[in-house]
């Protein structure tokens, strides 16, 4: 993990701008409000990648809505080695049984971590479940989900910026970039 | 047409022939999606008398999401070898699913779980074991051999791959394999 101090130094190209990204979630908030209209939905975050696409989606659904955060453990990390197993660091917390529940990812890649999500949230009885990611890149799919909203469909890149993260690195920025192979080539 | 079940498909144990299949069968199993290791073998050539010439046996069926996934992290003549067999297999069998995982898609999936450092050591022709890719056999047709492209039904060789192919790996080389997956895990330095 090399990241310099000066974190856009390490971005080769920025792949969607920040008003880019604030169009879009304004954009999408309009449609799930028109979609879930006279009903209550709450929305499920996964940490921590999605996290500012939650915080600002949910001020664009102007619907009464509950919000809850998740995080589970993810390949190679430090938590996984003991079982080899996916485990949940932080479940929900209230029941969504009856509830109208909208997942929230930051991106859809392999779709391995969504199918897991998927198949432990519908074990919680909600009424029903949908799924909005920010970002697809569907050249890396291996299980085929449908995605309920959208934002962006991006190239095979590896992508950085507006939660998503390398080595817990460049969360922060305002965009989403293309990350220099030099920033993770060793 | 139909395909055979590979010899090795009831075996307890899985053996790989290539480091990287190893780390993606433990990639499948921490997501808890489901995997067989080569369970079917494909005819995709045959004589004119119906003898199988050439098969192919993908490396991974996921059942649940009903794909085949044939990892293909060698070298480049390999992987046009691939690409012809995976382009007959979706002619004679459209309604199959296969994904060719390339070199570029395991080193993004290292990437995505901070497993960079491991591709050296999990692709290429560091991570093969078994026979060396360059020995690998995969027939080459001659021009005056008499091939029937047309599948006959019935006719899938009950051994499992053609001989010809090489593509079978004794299983001493599956377990050397795993074992080398196995100890790069256990070197690396998780990112996440």
């Amino acid at each position: 993990m090399k990241h310099s101090q000066d974190l856009h130094s390490d971005v080769a190209e920025v792949l969607l701008s920040e008003d880019q990204i604030r169009a879009k979630v304004s954009e999408l908030g309009q449609r799930i409000a028109a979609d879930y209209a006279g009903r209550e939905i709450t929305l499920v975050s996964v940490l921590k990648g999605s996290l500012p696409f939650m915080a600002d989606l949910m001020r664009q659904i102007d619907l009464p809505l509950r919000i809850d955060l998740m995080e589970v453990s993810s390949y190679g990390g430090s938590t996984t080695e003991s079982s080899g197993l996916v485990r949940i660091l932080k479940d929900l917390s209230a029941p969504i049984d009856g509830r109208d529940v909208l997942l929230v990812e930051d991106i859809i890649d392999t779709g391995l971590t969504l199918n897991y999500l998927l198949r432990y949230l519908r074990g919680k009885n909600p009424r029903s479940i949908k799924v909005c990611a920010l970002l697809d890149k569907p050249a890396r799919r291996l299980v085929e989900i449908p995605l309920d909203y959208v934002g962006f469909e991006i190239p095979d890149a590896f992508v950085v910026g507006y939660g998503l993260d390398y080595g817990e690195v460049y969360r922060n920025l305002r965009f989403v970039g293309v990350l220099r192979p030099e920033a993770y080539e060793s | 047409m139909t395909a055979v079940e590979a010899p090795g498909a009831a075996r307890p144990e899985h053996g790989f022939a290539h480091a990287s299949e190893a780390e993606f069968a433990h990639i499948l199993d921490f997501y808890e999606v489901r995997w067989e290791y080569e369970p079917q073998v494909f005819p995709i050539l045959w004589d004119l008398s119906g003898t199988v010439l050439e098969s192919f046996a993908p490396d991974f069926y996921l059942p649940d999401i009903d794909l085949f996934v044939e990892m293909t992290t060698l070298r480049q003549q390999l992987v046009r070898k691939k690409n012809r067999k995976v382009r007959r297999l979706r002619e004679l069998y459209p309604g199959i699913r296969i994904k060719l995982f390339y070199a570029r898609d395991f080193r993004a999936l290292m990437l995505k779980y901070g497993r960079a450092a491991l591709v050296g050591e999990l692709s290429g022709t560091v991570g093969q074991v078994g026979p060396r890719p360059d020995v690998e056999v995969v027939p080459e047709v001659s021009a005056d051999a008499t091939i029937d492209l047309q599948p006959k039904s019935g006719t899938a060789d009950s051994s499992g791959d053609s001989p010809a192919t090489g593509e079978r790996r004794s299983r001493a080389a599956r377990r050397r394999a795993g074992r080398r997956a196995a100890a790069a895990r256990g070197a690396s330095s998780p990112a996440n």
